[in-house]
């Protein structure tokens, strides 16, 4: 934006040493641990080798990842879709203050999880809970087999708390985007609301779909406090069985730790990779 | 028109429900005397309140989340902000690489952070493995976008070269424009910022856990351990938990309707 020319070269390379803190703090936190780490997962006996990631396929690590995966699918699912719909329902209400307090809803509670929410999700849907004791009464019984908050289920049920919210506050600026008039247009020719939907208002909303179920996929993937509080070391997912590994609650096998973590990490990475870049197309598309 | 608008009603309705219930049982599960037969609570009492605010560990907890909260509020707000101005102002190539740390952490679970620390720290001899300093590292790291996004943000809303320049040609150095000038226009982008790193690291659990264990117990560590043994207690803390969030998300968005918006956030998880 401004002129960095040539007369100035000098005072723009000192310049650049303004953000040397801030890039010292990044290397230092950032860049350097996580290389360590890809470094230690591809060493053994000071050899390169890929060892490590050979033990880390095997059966019970391969579950894990299938569960977290499935998880993290299914919730991202769950919340791109009643997400979009509750974002339409507050953009198409003509009460603005529904809007705003929804949307303040939407902003506190996307911010929500770890322990607090896994313990409100014990309270109403534990084997005593309020939900479980009403469904009772009602002649619905959840427990011991039908459905267990201390378990996937369960955990996708705490996990759309947070995924719902953060989905509504994703895709509110892209429904806000649609124009009254291309709707106006799509009816004055014949199309039904269906059509509408289908054929005009569904491909414009694409990128940020997709983008809001990339994010919503690794928000769940590398969440941990909420499934540890809700299912303790019972459900088999790779941030829990990670953590186990640092703490050295099983066998110790650091290499297969930073194995299994290396393999998180390049999930994570197509994930947001992938919203990154389908935010710039739906950025660009709105214009 | 008409069943459409019941269609949203009942949207909405599902919606607040499932988003309100949680918190609203916790509440009264925590001043019921028994709630685990009957439908109603059996009763109502602030026993558990009282018995789990008058334990010394509940002062200790409360204060170590305070403390971690308030210096990487701090320690981030010194780094970000001057970093966000002088990239703004002088060195606009540096932005994508700023940006490309602030996403960084978006993209690394809280155990693999964890991990990745404790590998490449506990070689090193510096006074951080196991001790609450490597924790607020981390915490600064997973609460650099929630700092650096608002700050950005409201830079992006003033005219930061204008008043840059008028600033100095009326003799400010580039301390006293940043402080006296540039700061004030974009306070509530910092203090946005500020408030949505302090919830994030208030409610962090993960890498407390696995950085320090039970060497430096926060808050959320402390309800979790309660969780295990005696559940209305624990609902007592999760009310608690739940009341700060609130209050800092709510507080967000009263400066943020008078100034600009914090970005969207991934909270701890």
């Amino acid at each position: 934006m401004r002129n960095a020319n040539s007369p100035k070269r000098i005072t723009t390379w000192l310049a650049w040493l303004g953000l040397a803190p801030f890039f010292l703090f990044g290397i230092a936190f950032e860049i350097i641990p996580v290389l360590t780490l890809a470094r230690s997962s591809l060493t053994a006996q000071d050899a390169l080798t890929l060892s490590n990631f050979e033990r880390a396929l095997s059966p019970m690590f391969v579950e894990s990842f299938r569960n977290s995966i499935q998880l993290s699918a299914a919730t991202a699912f769950l919340g791109v879709v009643f997400g979009t719909l509750v974002a339409h329902a507050i953009v198409t209400t003509r009460n603005q203050f529904v809007r705003d307090a929804i949307t303040a809803l939407a902003d506190v509670t996307t911010n929500f999880g770890g322990a607090p929410l896994a313990f409100a999700f014990i309270v109403i849907l534990g084997s005593t809970g309020v939900v479980t004791l009403i469904l009772q009464a009602l002649g619905v019984k959840l427990y011991p087999t039908t459905f267990r908050i201390y378990s996937i289920q369960g955990l996708m049920v705490a996990y759309l708390y947070f995924q719902l919210p953060l989905m509504i506050l994703l895709v509110i600026p892209s429904l806000l985007g649609l124009r009254r008039e291309w709707r106006e247009a799509a009816i004055n020719l014949g199309a039904s609301p269906t059509q509408y939907w289908l054929r005009v208002a569904l491909p414009i909303l694409a990128p940020s779909l997709l983008g809001g179920f990339l994010l919503l996929f690794a928000n769940a993937f590398g969440a941990y406090a909420t499934a540890w509080t809700l299912t303790g070391p019972d459900v088999n997912l790779v941030t829990v069985q990670i953590a186990a590994l640092v703490r050295g609650e099983v066998q110790l096998d650091p290499a297969l730790a930073d194995a299994l973590a290396m393999l998180s990490l390049l999930v994570m990475t197509i994930c947001v990779a992938g919203y990154q870049w389908l935010g710039g197309r739906a950025r660009k598309g709105a214009r | 028109m008409k069943d459409r608008g019941i269609w949203r009603g009942i949207v909405i309705a599902l919606f607040l429900t499932f988003m309100i219930v949680p918190f609203l049982a916790t509440v009264l599960f925590s001043i019921s005397v028994r709630w685990d037969r009957t439908i109603f609570p059996e009763g109502l009492t602030l026993e558990w309140w009282e018995r789990v605010t008058s334990r010394s560990a509940f002062e200790t907890t409360l204060t170590n989340s305070l403390i971690v909260s308030l210096v990487t509020m701090f320690a981030l707000a010194l780094l970000v902000t001057p970093t966000a101005y002088w990239a703004h102002i002088r060195v606009p190539r540096g932005k994508p690489f700023i940006e490309f740390l602030t996403i960084i952490p978006f993209g690394i679970p809280g155990v693999v952070l964890a991990l990745a620390l404790i590998r490449f720290y506990s070689e090193v001899p510096l006074p951080l493995i196991n001790t609450p300093n490597i924790l607020v590292a981390a915490c600064m790291v997973i609460a650099l976008p929630f700092m650096y996004r608002p700050v950005a943000n409201a830079l992006d809303a003033v005219d930061i070269h204008t008043l840059t320049e008028a600033a100095q040609s009326l003799g400010a150095g580039w301390r006293q424009t940043l402080w006296r000038v540039i700061l004030p226009n974009i306070m509530p982008g910092v203090i946005g910022g500020c408030l949505l790193v302090f919830s994030t690291v208030f409610a962090e659990f993960t890498l407390t856990n696995l950085l320090v264990g039970a060497r430096f117990k926060t808050f959320p560590i402390y309800l979790v351990e309660f969780t295990r043994f005696d559940g209305r207690q624990a609902s007592a803390l999760a009310v608690i938990s739940f009341v700060i969030a609130w209050l800092t998300s709510l507080l967000i968005i009263w400066i943020a309707g008078r100034g600009g918006r914090p970005a969207e956030s991934l909270g701890a998880r």
